[in-house]
């Protein structure tokens, strides 16, 4: 049994709300930060309570959660050896050579350019958000609020707002959110969207539960463990004009719809439907019981798509989520995240085109960052040689899974033009009659990030205290 | 391209080498299965080296020993560590038994980060003067068994 009370809420819940801020922290005095967190946890001094996982009989005017980079807790005493005993990755950073190359922040995307102070790692030690229901001046009295209890403790850095588009929508068009792991032990989503996949063991999100390899991942003092979780805080701003362009041209070279390029780069049409259960046109939007119940794989040669015909194998939601598609190593269980994001800027209008940044800022949540998060896009996203051989219910002559993938995902991806690729599959052996989009640019900019851990409340009480 | 791994382990003295031998055999159809499945490794073979013998192959000499796991593999090794380990770790685990300072660093599963850190340590490719790997082809395990399907 899950305490969640003593879970931070974010990682286990989806607050399902409008607006969100991020502060983004240096800590300044750490006996006064420590105070802070005090206050924070029992929601005293003005100060609202930490938002855990216990479920509520009244919904909240606003949310609040906290993450610590690793040079956030070594501000606040936390000590080198106990540190070593965090999550590799979590140790090194986002801002780290290392970590940046594994998941493509490179180039635009480095964290030389990131914005916010997010691009000095060694001062970014907490990561502060707020999340209300709709009604900014809820955000502007808790943000000063809090900002009156931190004086002195730490300094802001920078704060990023969001605000999420109307029903689920992000900037590039496409109704997102709809996919989360079931996580067990976890409390039911309020709006549930099944699917036939297995459920995810607790300890891929939650130290000191089993986790998908029958281990679990754990961290010194034991105070800091046991229902704490990492997450990566991540800024993508989305080139909207310049996607509406590459499907525009993408399209019109590969001789298809740029409806269709553009459901088959992602694995959905817009409107949220699976190519899988809506292969040739989006129709009228599924329900939500129906948007997430397909696979890739079956018995049943009529659903099989082994060979990635109806919804590519590169597209965005099978690179990240290949369910029973065979692939190197494990499977698709072992390399879950929990998305927190929300869109932030205007909604683009293609009459009034404009440069203002939008994308999606938040949070993606997992149990190992190196394992998760990093695995995610280091492998899944930026490499097309994860798939296993594997041919259809056609055999050989039909093709085979691995010749109908290319390049790198067309969302995540680092896409230099003259390398990038998205196959579109047809019958043949060996993809002879597949077609190649190429040439297409970055298209989501990485604009900052940190590594977080997200103490249990008995952690943050740990940390108030020592 | 593959990438190599030439792991040298030294044996804890006084390890009979025939019980190394035995646990080889015992695991040798589970790696088979475990290596098939994990998906990335062109070949893989286990030698026994006898540092007091001229020749270093073990005979009558008495060691001291040393296990030698020697790979190719495709990819990025770290990456796909926790997945290697959720197939061969049992394997690992018996011939860690053997090796010095293994028995501090399993069962793997729970010792991922000591593991890798191990594996680096004793690893001769990821040492200075290793010249990285000639291959005849730059194909993946996958490709190459989806080439002849």
């Amino acid at each position: 049994m899950i305490d969640y009370a003593d879970v931070q809420g974010t990682v286990l819940r989806g607050y399902r709300v409008d607006l969100a801020r991020h502060f983004v922290l240096s800590v300044a005095d750490a006996a006064r930060a420590r105070a802070f967190i005090a206050q924070l946890v029992d929601g005293t001094g003005g100060v609202p309570r930490i938002t855990t996982a216990a479920r509520w009989t009244k919904k909240p005017e606003c949310f609040v959660n906290i993450g610590f980079t690793c040079a956030g807790l070594a501000a606040l005493g936390v000590s080198p050896a106990q540190l070593a005993t965090f999550d590799r990755a979590f140790q090194r950073g986002a801002t780290s050579s290392d970590s940046t190359e594994a998941v493509g922040d490179v180039g635009e995307s480095a964290p030389a350019n990131w914005i916010g102070g997010l691009g000095d790692g060694a001062r970014v030690h907490v990561v502060l958000n707020v999340w209300v229901d709709d009604n900014p001046a809820v955000l502007e009295d808790v943000s000063t609020r809090l900002r009156q209890a931190w004086a002195g403790a730490m300094t802001e850095l920078s704060a990023h707002d969001a605000q999420a588009l109307p029903d689920n929508f992000v900037h590039f068009g496409y109704h997102d959110n709809i996919a989360q792991p079931t996580v067990e032990g976890a409390p039911p989503r309020k709006r549930q969207v099944p699917d036939d996949q297995p459920v995810v063991p607790t300890g891929e999100f939650l130290l000191g539960y089993q986790n998908a390899y029958g281990s679990q991942y754990t961290v010194q003092p034991t105070a800091l463990s046991t229902n704490s979780s990492y997450a990566a805080f991540r800024i993508l701003e989305q080139d909207v004009a310049g996607f509406e362009h590459f499907l525009t041209t993408s399209a019109s070279k590969a001789g298809i719809d740029p409806e269709l390029l553009a459901a088959k780069v992602c694995g959905r049409w817009r409107n949220g439907n699976p190519l899988e259960l809506a292969p040739d046109a989006p129709g009228t939007t599924l329900p939500m019981s129906k948007l997430n119940d397909f696979t890739y794989v079956d018995a049943d040669a009529a659903k099989d798509d082994t060979l990635g015909l109806r919804c590519p194998i590169g597209s965005h939601i099978r690179r990240n989520n290949p369910r029973n598609q065979a692939i190197i190593g494990t499977d698709a269980t072992h390399h879950r995240i929990v998305r927190r994001a929300m869109p932030y800027g205007p909604a683009y209008d293609p009459a009034r085109p404009d440069t203002i940044p939008r994308g999606l800022i938040g949070y993606f949540i997992n149990a190992s960052l190196t394992n998760q998060f990093e695995f995610l896009l280091g492998q899944w996203n930026l490499t097309a040689d994860f798939v296993k051989s594997a041919s259809g219910p056609g055999g050989p002559a039909a093709g085979n899974a691995v010749f109908n993938i290319s390049g790198e995902d067309v969302f995540l991806g680092v896409n230099d033009p003259s390398s990038s690729s998205f196959t579109l599959a047809a019958l043949g052996a060996r993809g002879k009659n597949n077609t190649h989009v190429t040439g297409f640019p970055r298209l989501i900019t990485t604009r900052g990030g940190a590594y977080c851990f997200l103490p249990s409340v008995t952690g943050l009480r740990y940390l108030a205290a020592s | 391209m593959a990438n190599p791994l030439t792991l040298l382990m030294p044996v804890t003295p006084g390890v009979n080498p025939a019980a190394i031998a035995a646990a080889l055999a015992k695991y040798h159809d589970q790696i088979q299965v475990a290596l098939t499945s994990v998906g990335t490794v062109h070949y893989a073979r286990f030698v026994l080296l006898d540092r007091s013998s001229p020749s270093l192959q073990p005979g009558a000499g008495t060691g001291p020993f040393v296990l030698g796991v020697i790979t190719e593999y495709d990819g990025d090794f770290n990456a796909y560590i926790q997945d290697f380990v959720a197939k061969v770790g049992a394997v690992f685990d018996a011939l860690l038994a053997f090796t010095v300072g293994g028995k501090d660093v399993t069962p793997v599963a729970d010792h991922i980060s000591a593991f890798t850190d191990y594996i680096r340590k004793y690893d001769l490719s990821q040492q200075p003067g290793a010249d990285g790997l000639y291959q005849a082809y730059p194909q993946t395990v996958q490709q190459i068994l989806a080439a002849f399907e």
